[in-house]
C-alpha cells in the first residue's frame, strides 16, 4: 500500500514517538481545555478520549466561550473484575474528578467522563495507586478482553478467567509513554527497551476487540468480536477453545461496504500456549494486511473477507506453526445475566443487581452508589462488570451473604433489580448523547422511557414475562450491539431510529432492517401490531426474535 | 453708558491699583467677557518678565491636565519665563517650601479624588507642621459639572497652599469639560501677572464665571446591536458584552464610554408618592426645565445619598438624622417631610447623578460604527438582600434596539505605542476590555509590535471573558503569548500575578526590549499586587536593588511605557 493514501492516523500513529505525541505540550496549553488533534489520536491509546458537552455547544458559542472540552477514560479490566479497596478507589477517583456517575460499559469495564485535562493526571495517578490503568482501552489495539463474567457458569470458570488476563498482557504495547507522561516515570534511556514486534510503531489498521465465552451462555457476545475464544468444557475439564475470527457489528449509513458480521469458527486449539500464539498471530497477520488507507473498512472483518477464511487459516497456521483442529461441538442457548442470588458448585454467592445501563449513580429510585461503597467497605465482595452493563458482586462467603443482602434491601438494590421488568432487564442502550461525538440521537438517555412505553404495549398483549432482548445505539456503530438483538434500534438523526428485528437470544443470528427511520410514535405503532401477530401466530415457546426473522 | 455709581466705583477703583494689578484686571475683565484681553499680545512680549523661573505641576488620569500643563510651560518659555514642568507623581515634595512661583493644573477623581499621581502631594500639604511663606501659587481645576464634587480637588489644592501661607497669583479657575478657553484665559493672566512685578495678590479666591456649556460634551445617541452574558451558567459573575451602533463616533483604544443612568421609574413614583408630590410640576435644573418625575428619573441622584447630603436633608426637615449613607426613600419613610415646599427644597439639595465610565472593548478599525462594552454587573449585598448597581445592571438589563445616550470620555495616557512596539497587556476581569480594543486594531491596521495578554478570573469553564476571540487571535499570531489565572479552579488561589512570576525572565527580557507594560481592572487590590510583582520581578530578574527596581518603574512611567487605567 503506497505511503501517500495512508489514512492521517497511521501517520500520526508512526510520528507519535511510541505514543508520546506532543500530549505534554497539549495539556500546558492555558488556554483551551482540548489537546491537539494529533495528540486526540493517540491519548486514545492511554485510555481516553476528548469529549465535549454536545448540549451546550451552541450556548457557548453565542457567550465567545470554547466547547466544555471533558475527558473520558476507560479502565483496562480484563473480564471485568474489581477487588472491594479498587472498588472504593474508583468510587472516589469518580467523586472528585469526574461527573461522578461510573458507567459499567458493554465491554465489562468501567468509564468516567467529565474529566477536565488538568484532572486527567492526579486521576491515573490515583488509579495506579490501586493498581488499576487505562492501557490500550481505546486506539487500534488490542482492547479489554472479555470473558463471561458469572463465576456459577462453570466449576473451571476461573481457569477460563485467566486466560482474560494472559491475552490483555500478552497484547499490551511495549512503549513506556504511559508512565512516563502520567505516572512521572523516567525517561527510559535506551529505546531499544520500548521495541515492539506486534506493533511495531505502526500498531493495528483499527481497534481489535477479543471475547471468551464459556457456553451455553454467550453473555460477552463473542460472535461480535474479531476474535471469539469458545472455552470447550466437558466434565468440568477445559479442553480448548474454538477460534473465531472476523466478528464486528458496526456499519456507516449510507456506506454499503460497511457490514456487520459475525464471527467465523475456524478451528479448535488445546493448549494454552497454543491458544496465546494463535491469537497473538491473528492480530499479526490484520496487522500486516489490514486496510490502513480507508478505516471504514480496515477491520479485521473486512481482512477476512477480503483474503478469504481459507486464506487466513492457511496464513495462520503458517504463522503459528501447526495445523487447527476442527471446531468442536457445544452448544449456547442463552445470553443473560443471572440477576438475584446465584451460588456455585463450592456454594460461594454472587447477586448480580440491575443497573440501568450500567449507570451508577444514587437517584431517587435507588441508592446505588452508597450501597455499592458499603457493600465494598465490608470487604465481603468482589466486583465484577458483565457484558449486559451489569454487576455481580461476587465470591461472597456463606457466612456474609446476610450482611450484604442487608445493604442492598436498605439502599433498594433489591427492589429495584427485582421490580425491573423482563425486557427492562434484558435491554442495552449506548452511552450517545451528551458526550459520544458520534451520536445522531439520544440512546442511554431515552431508552428507559420507551421501555416503559413497550412494557404497557406487551401488557396489552399479555407478553410482559417474554424476555425480548432490545438493543438501543445511538448512531451504527452499534456499541450496545444492537445488531445482534432481537429489537435493535439504530438511530439515524434526533428522536429517528431504524428498527432491526429478527436476532436470536444467542447472539448467533444478526438481525434485520425492517423500518427506517421511526420516530416514537411510529416505533411504537409498529410494535403494537409485531406483538400482536407474534401473540397470534407464534409456535409454542418460539422467542420473538426467532417468530420476527420468519417474517 | 455704565448706569448709577458704578463708573464712579470702578475709577475709585482702578486709582487704587497698582500697575500690575491694572494688567491683571484688565485680563480678567477681558476674560469675563471672553474677548481676547486688549494689552494681552504686547504686554506679554513688551513687559520684560519680572519672574523668570516658574514650576508647573500637573496631576492627571486621563492626560488633560497634563496637556494643559505642557501647553503652559511652553507660552511661558516664549514670554522668556524658565518653566520646570513635573507630574506630580514625580514632583519631589521638600522642594515645595523653596518654591516661588508654582502653577498646579489638577483634575478630579473617583468622587471628588484627586487623580492617583497627586495623591502624595495631596495628602503633603494636607499635613500642617510646615508653612510657604515663599511661595506664590495658582491653581488650576478640572472637571466635569456632571458630577456632585465640581473640581473638588482643585479647590482643596487652592485653599490649602493658601492656609499653608502661599499667595495667589490668580484666583483659582474651575473647568468644565471644555476646559481649553477658560485653561487659556486664565494662563494668559497668570503671565501677564508674572510678567509684572513681585506679587499679584488676587482679591477673589475663585473665578465665578458660570462654566460655559458652548462645547461641553459631544452626547451620541446610539442603538443596542446585542447584550450578551459572557459568563456560562453556573457563574458566580455576569458580565456583558453590549455592542452599540451610533453615527460619527470618535474614539481611540484607550477611550472609555461615559454614560448616565437613570433612576428606576418605579422608585420615582413611590417617591413621589410618599412625598404626595405633584409630578408635573417642573423644576429648573442647571439650565433647563423639568417635570418633578423627569428631574429624579433623569438627574438626580437619589440612592445611597452621600452623608453631605443627608446632613442637609436634616436641616431641611429639621430633625437629627445620625451621619451615613441611605436611601432618599428611606429618608422619606423615617424622617418624614412635613409638606410640598419641604419636598421641593429636598429637590433642591440634591446631587446630580454622576456619570459612569466603562472602558470601550472596540476599535474603531476593526467594528466601524460600532462601540463595545464588556459590563460586569455589580453586585453587593446590605443587610442580606442582593443589591446591583444602578448603570450597570441597568445596561445588563437593555435589550437590543434600545437607544442610548452616551459621551465619549477620552483617555490621552491608556494609547496604543507606536505599531512596531511590543505590548504587554494585564487585564483580569472586565479589565480585558480596553485590550480587546488594543488587539482588535492592532490586527486590523496589521501593527508588526508583538503583544502579551494576561488575563483572570473565577472559573476556566464559566468565566473565560471572549476566549474563542482569544484563540482566534493565538492561532493568526496577533496574540504572541497568553496567560491566564482562574483563581477558583484549585485549592490555592491563582491571579494574573501569579502567571506573570512564572514568566518572570520573558517578561524582563521584553520590558529590556521596550516593551509597554498596561494594566486594566480592579484598582484594589489587583493593580496593587501587579505592581509589587513587577517590581518583584525587575529587581530579581534585573539583580537590583529594591530601590533600584522601583526606579526603573518610574523610568518605565515617565517614558510612558507603565500604563493604568484601573477603577
Ligand atoms: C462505552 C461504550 C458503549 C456503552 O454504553 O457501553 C462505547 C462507547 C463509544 N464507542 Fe463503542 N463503545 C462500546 C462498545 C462498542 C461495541 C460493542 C462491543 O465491542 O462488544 C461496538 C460494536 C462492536 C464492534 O466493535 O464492531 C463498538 C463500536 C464502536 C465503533 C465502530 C467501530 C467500527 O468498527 O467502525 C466506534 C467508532 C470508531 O471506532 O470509529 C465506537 C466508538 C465509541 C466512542 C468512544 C465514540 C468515539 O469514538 O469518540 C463512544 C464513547 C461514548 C462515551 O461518551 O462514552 N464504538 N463499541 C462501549 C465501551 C466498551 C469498552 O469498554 O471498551
Ligand atoms: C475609567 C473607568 C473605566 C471603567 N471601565 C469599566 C468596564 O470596562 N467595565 C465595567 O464593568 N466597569 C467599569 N468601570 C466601573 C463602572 O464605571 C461603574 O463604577 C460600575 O459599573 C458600577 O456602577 P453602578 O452604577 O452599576 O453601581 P453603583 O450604583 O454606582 O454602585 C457602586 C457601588 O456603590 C455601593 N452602593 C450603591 N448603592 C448602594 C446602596 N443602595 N447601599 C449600599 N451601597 C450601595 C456598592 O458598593 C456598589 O458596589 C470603570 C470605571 C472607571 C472609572
Ligand atoms: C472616574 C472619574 C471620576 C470623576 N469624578 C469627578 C468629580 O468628582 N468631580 C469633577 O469635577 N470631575 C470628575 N471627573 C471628571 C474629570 O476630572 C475630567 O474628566 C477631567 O477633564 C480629567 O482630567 P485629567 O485627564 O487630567 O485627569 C471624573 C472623571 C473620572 C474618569
Ligand atoms: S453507538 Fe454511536 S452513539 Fe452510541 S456510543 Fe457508540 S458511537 Fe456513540
Amino acid at each position: 500500500m503506497s505511503e501517500n493514501n495512508l489514512s492521517p492516523i497511521e501517520r500520526v500513529k508512526k510520528q507519535s514517538d511510541a505514543l508520546r505525541g506532543t500530549i505534554v505540550e497539549s495539556l500546558k496549553d492555558e488556554i483551551t481545555g482540548a489537546i491537539r488533534e494529533d495528540d486526540q489520536a493517540v491519548i486514545k491509546f492511554h485510555g481516553m478520549y476528548q469529549q465535549d458537552d454536545r448540549d451546550r455547544r451552541e450556548e457557548r458559542a453565542e457567550k465567545k466561550l470554547d466547547r466544555v472540552y471533558t475527558f473520558m477514560i476507560r479502565l483496562r479490566l480484563p473480564g471485568g473484575f474489581l477487588t472491594p479497596e479498587q472498588w472504593i478507589a474508583t468510587h472516589h477517583i469518580a467523586g472528585e474528578n469526574s461527573t461522578g456517575v461510573i458507567k459499567i460499559t458493554t465491554r465489562q469495564t468501567v468509564q468516567l467522563h467529565g474529566l477536565i485535562k488538568s484532572d486527567i493526571k492526579p486521576t491515573i495517578q490515583a488509579f495506579s495507586e490501586a493498581n488499576l490503568d487505562s492501557i490500550a482501552t481505546c486506539g487500534d489495539i488490542n482492547r479489554n478482553v472479555l470473558c463471561s463474567s458469572h463465576p456459577k457458569q462453570s466449576p473451571v470458570h476461573e481457569q477460563v478467567f485467566a486466560y482474560a488476563d494472559k491475552i490483555s498482557e500478552l497484547l499490551m504495547p511495549k512503549t513506556k509513554a504511559y508512565y512516563e507522561i502520567w505516572l512521572d516515570e523516567e525517561k527510559i534511556a535506551d529505546k531499544k527497551e520500548e521495541e515492539d514486534p506486534l506493533y511495531e510503531n505502526r500498531y493495528l489498521p483499527r481497534k481489535f476487540k477479543i471475547a471468551i465465552a464459556i457456553p451455553p451462555n454467550n453473555d460477552v457476545d463473542v460472535f461480535a468480536n474479531d476474535v471469539g475464544l469458545i472455552a470447550i468444557i466437558k466434565n468440568n475439564k477445559l479442553l480448548g477453545f474454538n477460534l473465531a475470527i472476523g466478528g464486528g457489528l458496526s456499519t456507516t449509513h449510507g456506506n454499503p461496504e460497511t457490514y456487520a458480521r459475525l464471527g467465523t469458527e475456524i478451528g479448535f486449539i488445546d493448549s494454552e500456549e497454543k491458544t496465546l500464539k494463535a491469537v497473538y498471530e491473528v492480530l499479526t497477520i490484520q496487522r500486516d494486511y489490514g486496510n490502513r488507507s480507508d478505516r471504514k473498512l480496515a477491520r479485521l472483518k473486512y481482512t477476512v473477507d477480503k483474503l478469504g477464511v481459507k486464506w487466513f487459516k492457511e496464513e495462520l497456521e503458517k504463522r503459528i506453526g501447526f495445523a487447527l483442529q476442527p471446531p468442536a461441538k457445544y452448544e449456547f442457548t442463552e445470553r443473560r445475566d443471572y440477576y438475584g442470588w446465584q451460588t456455585n458448585d463450592k456454594g460461594i454467592w454472587y447477586y448480580t443487581a440491575f443497573i440501568e445501563n450500567g449507570r451508577i449513580l444514587d437517584d431517587e429510585k435507588c441508592a446505588l452508589k452508597a450501597a455499592l461503597l458499603e457493600v465494598a467497605k465490608t470487604g465481603y465482595a468482589n466486583f465484577r462488570f458483565t457484558c449486559n452493563q451489569n454487576l455481580i458482586l461476587s465470591d461472597i462467603k456463606p457466612e456474609h451473604k446476610e450482611a450484604v443482602h442487608a445493604i442492598l434491601e436498605q439502599f433498594g438494590v433489591i427492589k429495584h433489580t427485582e421490580s425491573a421488568s423482563a425486557i427492562r432487564k434484558n435491554a442495552m442502550a449506548c452511552v450517545a448523547l451528551n458526550t459520544c461525538p458520534l451520536a445522531l440521537a439520544e440512546a442511554q438517555r431515552y431508552m428507559p422511557s420507551l421501555i416503559t412505553k413497550i412494557d404497557s404495549l406487551l401488557e396489552k398483549h399479555d407478553l410482559s414475562e417474554e424476555e425480548i432482548i432490545i438493543r438501543m445505539t445511538g448512531c451504527p456503530n452499534g456499541c450496545a450491539r444492537s445488531y445482534v438483538a432481537e429489537i435493535g434500534f439504530v438511530g439515524t438523526a434526533l428522536g429517528k431510529y431504524n428498527m432491526h428485528i429478527g436476532g436470536d437470544n444467542k447472539g448467533t443470528r444478526l438481525n434485520k432492517i425492517y423500518k427506517e427511520s421511526l420516530d416514537e410514535e411510529h416505533i411504537l405503532a409498529e410494535l403494537d401490531h409485531l406483538f400482536e401477530a407474534y401473540k397470534k401466530g407464534r409456535k409454542k415457546g418460539q422467542r420473538f426474535g426467532d417468530f420476527a426473522n420468519a417474517l | 453708558m455704565l448706569q448709577g455709581n458704578k463708573l464712579e466705583l470702578l475709577q475709585k477703583l482702578i486709582g487704587s491699583f497698582t500697575k500690575e494689578e491694572l494688567i491683571w484686571a484688565n485680563g480678567y475683565i477681558a476674560a469675563t467677557i471672553g474677548l481676547p484681553a486688549a494689552s494681552e499680545v504686547p504686554a506679554a512680549q513688551s513687559v520684560k518678565p519680572a519672574v523668570s523661573k516658574i514650576t508647573v505641576v500637573y496631576g492627571t488620569e486621563t492626560g488633560n491636565s497634563k496637556k494643559l500643563a505642557v501647553d503652559f510651560a511652553s507660552k511661558a518659555k516664549k514670554t522668556g519665563v524658565q518653566a520646570k514642568l513635573v507630574s506630580l507623581d514625580q514632583y519631589r515634595l521638600n522642594d515645595l517650601p523653596k518654591e516661588e512661583y508654582l502653577l498646579a493644573v489638577i483634575s478630579t477623581q473617583g468622587e471628588g479624588e484627586p487623580p492617583a499621581a497627586a495623591k502624595k502631594f495631596y495628602d503633603h500639604i494636607h499635613q500642617n507642621g510646615f508653612k510657604l511663606d515663599k511661595l506664590k501659587y495658582g491653581v488650576l481645576a478640572l472637571g466635569d459639572t456632571s458630577y456632585p464634587l465640581f473640581c473638588k480637588a482643585g479647590e482643596d489644592v487652592d485653599s490649602q497652599l493658601q492656609k499653608l501661607g502661599g499667595n495667589r497669583i490668580a484666583p483659582l479657575q474651575k473647568c468644565d469639560v471644555d476646559f481649553e478657553e477658560e485653561a487659556e484665559t486664565w494662563f494668559t493672566r497668570v503671565l501677564e501677572s508674572l510678567s509684572g512685578a513681585e506679587t499679584a495678590p488676587a482679591e477673589h479666591a475663585v473665578v465665578n464665571v458660570p462654566p460655559k456649556k458652548t462645547g461641553g460634551k459631544k452626547v451620541y445617541e446610539g442603538t443596542v446591536l446585542g447584550n450578551i452574558n459572557l459568563n456560562d451558567r453556573g457563574s458566580n459573575k455576569q458580565t456583558h458584552h453590549i455592542e452599540i451602533a451610533a453615527e460619527g463616533l470618535e474614539y481611540e483604544p484607550g477611550d472609555a464610554l461615559g454614560i448616565v443612568p437613570e433612576n428606576p421609574q418605579e422608585l420615582v413614583e413611590c417617591l413621589l408618592d410618599i412625598a404626595k408630590a405633584d409630578s408635573t410640576k417642573t423644576f429648573q435644573h442647571k439650565n433647563d426645565f423639568f417635570t418633578i418625575s423627569d428631574l429624579l428619573k433623569k438627574k438626580l441622584h437619589i440612592s445611597f445619598l452621600p452623608e453631605r447630603v443627608v446632613q442637609k436633608y436634616a436641616s431641611v426637615v429639621q430633625q437629627e438624622i445620625p451621619a451615613t449613607r441611605i436611601d432618599l426613600i428611606d429618608l422619606l419613610r423615617i424622617y418624614p417631610i412635613s409638606s410640598p415646599e419641604q419636598f421641593e427644597q429636598v429637590i433642591g439639595i440634591l446631587e446630580p447623578i454622576a456619570p459612569r465610565l466603562y472602558s470601550i472593548a472596540s476599535s474603531p478599525e476593526a467594528h466601524p460604527g460600532e462601540i463595545h462594552l464588556t459590563v460586569a454587573r455589580d453586585f453587593f449585598t446590605i443587610n442580606n438582600e442582593r443589591k446591583t448597581g444602578l448603570c450597570s445592571h441597568h445596561l445588563s438589563e437593555t435589550p437590543v434596539d434600545t437607544s442610548l445616550h452616551f459621551y465619549i470620555h477620552k483617555n490621552h495616557q491608556f494609547k496604543l505605542p507606536a505599531p512596531d512596539k511590543d505590548i504587554i497587556m494585564i487585564g483580569p476581569g472586565t479589565g480585558i476590555a480596553p485590550f480587546r480594543s488594543f488587539i482588535a486594531e492592532r490586527d486590523a491596521t496589521g501593527a508588526t509590535g508583538e503583544n502579551w495578554l494576561f488575563f483572570g478570573d473565577q472559573h476556566f469553564e464559566t468565566d473565560f471573558l471572549y476566549q474563542t476571540e482569544i484563540q482566534n487571535w493565538v492561532e493568526t499570531g496577533v496574540l504572541t503569548r497568553v496567560n491566564v489565572a482562574f483563581s477558583r479552579d484549585q485549592q490555592e488561589k491563582i491571579y494574573v500575578q501569579h502567571r506573570m512570576l512564572e514568566h518572570a525572565k520573558t517578561l524582563y527580557e521584553w520590558l529590556e526590549a521596550g516593551a509597554y507594560v498596561y494594566v486594566c481592572g480592579a484598582k484594589d487590590p489587583m493593580s496593587v499586587d501587579v505592581e509589587h510583582t513587577l517590581i518583584g520581578i525587575i529587581r530579581a530578574e534585573g539583580r537590583m536593588s529594591p530601590e533600584a527596581a522601583q526606579e526603573y518603574l518610574d523610568g518605565l512611567k515617565e517614558q510612558g511605557r507603565y500604563l493604568k487605567d484601573v477603577y
